[in-house]
């Protein structure tokens, strides 16, 4: 029942790294935007707010044709890749870009969430006992809004696994490199006589979003009984 | 310690005007709520902007609107007790403790962890979580994390309001200890006239924002004798008694007070309110009351129909509440002698 | 009352629009992807002669086609880029055997970036990024696997992840055309359509299989004479004649 090709377990394999590396890569950024949105007054709070927002209302597939005139040959950011010898389209790293960036606004409306639940009591006590904004950061936000960061992690890693519009306009599909599942799945579905290796792979993709899942509950569970 | 504060605050329809200097060691800030004392707070501490004045600590400028001086709370060095305690939720008791102890420069640092957690007796919940903790406890563990951070000065923003009676008696020696071994002046807000005369010697009275009234803590009680609604309370530390009978004997002064409560096994202190002592001009022949004392008037004062009699008694002094007319019929004045009267179970212990 | 007439509203024109492709005058086509121009033009001129005929083609990879054909999708005529796709449908019974005749020949270029290096397959394992249509379902790709195979080069290229997968032959020239990749393989039709990307050489025609484009119609197809009368006119001189300019071999009719 559950044929897999090798090019299917590769597909597997790069789901999984993509959507570990665009949750990894995100996560100082998201905690970052997370922090200035709740708790400072800096000018263009409101600008980052919808920035960090946008890709949420926006089609995926139109994320991935801005990511595209962002960092194509021609792009806005073309001559600085060039110039630091990286590429983006076609690449491994665009994939992660993709991920990255569509799943983004789930992460830091997580955090903001933990943030904005943390009593600024503990903050003004922290404040009279001498420590700083950054020590704050780290020994009073971080830890109390820990819960909050994982489920925004979980919930991109999860987004990540399903990414496809932007990740096909800005990677292509290049099996072994940024063939994900869904770019696998949208193969078969146009093959005739597929649908049998579409389904296995749709059975892999529900396996690992419930193993995510469960995951994730394990974890906030433990951080419960603290 | 020389304290100067003249702020403005204006928060909606509220507004605060306050200017005093402060030198005592010991001060409390009383008022009903909503008259601004937790806003004066939040100033002083560094937690709220006021609109304009300046505060100086020991001639060093904390906020200066003039010359745009606002030193942040953590470069205050004033520590703040705060009414809930406020413990960090995800750190034990241990690192509760040491949050300010670790973040004070090592040249600041006066006294010891382990000093402090002997004075406040929580060597014992070192490795709790604080979720499990009682409120005196929880109490407690706030004053030594703030105490343990140095700070020049400590306020203490109704700290014991939230506690139990019995419990918020039981903290206060540990206060005192603290206060008093560690010599760190302390300003201490609350509505309770109580616990201002328990921890304080001088108290600024507030009232809608503004400061009405600066005197002795001694005297604004006596003065709430004849305004407010209870009376004067007299606060009297007695020792561990002694038997008697099924009573209980307490050396008092040059004398002894019986008492129906057995005390608490060490240092007490009671509350005998000044409407229960009744004054004999002579020794009574027989009287269910069980204390009776030969005193000498050394002060009436009061007006209206209350007037308070202050007592020199063989050991300490007492004040009694009682009307015009009695003063008149029994001739009360500066020297007179009298016979104080006082039930055995009139007393209340606090602690 | 009020909601009752709206529903019933609602369900007459469900019905009515549900008639509608009953109605006579409408061809429905699925034609391979590398067609979509020169259909589009045969279409117009078709129409110019035929006025009361409405024609919807779509157009995709012959792969997808077939499956959606298989699905159920309604079409009249099919025309795929090659004889696989096609037999499937023979054999899934969506097409009927008797109707089906190769339309026309294609051969097979790689485009794209000016590249006086590459002059054979064999060059190929020098280039980093070659577009191909999805084997899996487009027949140019199918085809260029085919020929690199024969040369030597797939399995390399495949195992250094250096074929971008496109979903149809147009996918692949637009890559090529826009420089995101070093060259795709797309067919001499679709080369002429090039704006950037230039051919850099034919892919010699003995290593793939003939392109040829069958056609044929479903079942739909065959009880709809406007259908019929379109794929008629396919084979007239005047569509051979499009075809040439479009860079397509029309199929002499000996089928």
């Amino acid at each position: 029942m559950l044929s897999l090709t090798p090019q299917d377990i590769e597909a597997i394999a790069l789901s999984v790294k993509v959507a570990t590396a665009a949750t990894l890569l995100s996560l100082p950024f998201g905690f970052a935007a997370a922090y200035l949105l709740v708790f400072t007054r800096i000018p263009g709070r409101a600008v980052l707010e919808g920035v960090v927002n946008l890709p949420l209302v926006l089609p995926p597939v139109v994320v991935g044709y801005l990511l595209l005139l962002l960092f194509g040959q021609s792009g806005v950011l073309g001559p600085v890749v060039h110039f630091l010898d990286i590429r983006i389209i076609f690449t491994l790293k665009g994939a992660v870009i993709a991920s990255a960036v569509v799943g983004f606004p789930l992460l830091v409306r997580s955090i903001r969430i933990g943030m904005e639940g943390i009593d600024d009591q503990y903050i003004q006590a922290a404040r009279t006992l001498g420590a700083q904004w950054w020590d704050i950061l780290s020994t009073i936000i971080f830890p109390l809004c820990g819960r909050a960061i994982l489920a925004g992690m979980t919930l991109m890693f999860a987004r990540s696994l399903g990414e496809f519009g932007a990740t096909i306009i800005l990677a292509g599909n290049i099996p072994g490199i940024t063939q994900t599942i869904p770019l696998a799945i949208y193969e078969y579905t146009n093959t005739p006589g597929g649908d049998g290796m579409a389904l296995s792979l749709c059975l892999v993709s529900i396996g690992l979003s419930f193993v995510v899942l469960l995951i994730s509950e394990a974890t906030a569970r433990s951080f419960r009984k603290r | 310690m020389l304290f100067e504060v003249d702020v403005e605050k204006k928060i909606g329809d509220f507004s605060l005007q306050v200017a005093f200097d402060l030198s005592e060691k010991r001060c409390g800030i009383f008022g009903p709520s909503g008259s601004g004392k937790s806003t004066l707070m939040h100033i002083l501490a560094g937690l709220l902007k006021p609109d304009k004045g300046k505060i100086i600590l020991d001639g060093v400028p904390l906020f200066d609107q003039a010359n745009k001086i606002n030193l942040s709370p953590q470069e205050r060095r004033i520590g703040v007790v705060f009414q809930h305690a406020h413990l960090f939720p995800h750190m034990n008791v241990r690192r509760n403790l040491l949050y300010g102890w670790r973040r004070t420069p090592i040249q600041e640092r006066r006294s010891t962890p382990e000093t402090i957690i002997k004075v406040l007796n929580l060597e014992h919940l070192m490795e709790r979580g604080v979720n499990s903790l009682s409120g005196g406890e929880r109490q407690r563990v706030a004053l030594g994390r703030t105490v343990l951070s140095c700070p020049r000065l400590i306020l203490m923003d109704e700290p014991l309001t939230g506690l139990d009676q019995d419990l918020k008696f039981q903290i206060i020696p540990y206060l005192r200890n603290v206060l008093d071994q560690f010599e760190i002046p302390l300003l201490f807000i609350s509505h309770s006239l109580q616990e201002i005369r328990l921890m304080t010697d001088e108290v600024l009275v507030f009232e809608k924002g503004r400061l009405q009234q600066r005197l002795a803590v001694e005297d604004l009680a006596r003065r709430r004798l004849v305004s407010g609604s209870r009376g004067y309370a007299n606060l009297l530390h007695l020792p561990s008694p002694q038997a008697h009978g099924d009573l209980w004997s307490y050396r008092w002064g040059g004398t002894e007070l019986i008492l129906v409560d057995p005390g608490g096994g060490g240092d007490n202190l009671f509350e005998l309110g000044a409407r229960d002592i009744t004054l004999f001009k002579q020794h009574p022949v027989a009287t269910s009351a069980r204390n009776l004392l030969p005193c000498r008037v050394s002060d009436v004062f009061g007006d209206g129909n209350r007037i308070g009699v202050e007592l020199a008694c063989n050991g300490g002094h007492l004040i009694s509440q009682i009307v015009p007319e009695s003063v008149r019929e029994l001739d009360i004045r500066k020297g007179t002698e009298v016979v104080a009267v006082i039930k055995a179970s009139a007393f209340r212990r606090l602690y | 009352m009020e909601i009752r007439k709206c529903i019933l509203f609602f369900l007459l024109s469900l019905f009515f629009f549900s008639a509608l492709p009953a109605l006579a005058g409408e061809v429905r086509l699925s034609i391979a992807a590398s067609m979509t121009d020169v259909i589009k033009e045969l279409v117009s001129s078709f129409g110019k002669e035929h006025p009361e005929v409405f024609i919807l083609p779509n157009f995709a990879s012959s792969g997808s086609l077939a499956k959606q054909i298989v699905q159920g999708a309604p079409a009249d005529l099919y025309i795929s880029a090659n004889q696989k796709w096609m037999d499937y449908l023979v054999q899934e019974d969506k097409i009927v055997a008797a109707t089906v005749q190769v339309f026309a020949y294609n051969s097979l270029v790689f485009l794209g970036r000016k590249n006086p290096q590459v002059r054979t397959l064999g060059d190929l394992t020098t280039l980093s990024l070659i577009a191909i249509g999805s084997p899996k379902s487009v027949p140019a790709g199918q085809y260029a696997a085919q020929a690199m195979e024969a040369a030597g080069v797939y399995e390399q290229l495949a195992q250094e992840h250096k074929l971008v997968m496109a979903k149809d032959v147009r996918q692949a020239l637009i890559y090529a055309d826009r420089g995101e990749v070093d060259g795709a393989f797309v067919y001499r039709t679709d080369g002429l359509l090039a704006q950037n990307a230039v051919v850099l050489f034919a892919v010699p025609a003995g290593l793939h299989d003939r392109i040829a484009y069958p056609l044929g119609l479903t079942h739909a197809g065959t009880t709809n004479s406007e259908a019929q009368a379109f794929m008629a006119y396919l084979k007239s001189p005047e569509a051979v004649k499009i075809l040439n300019r479009y860079g397509f071999e029309e199929a002499v009719t000996e089928q």
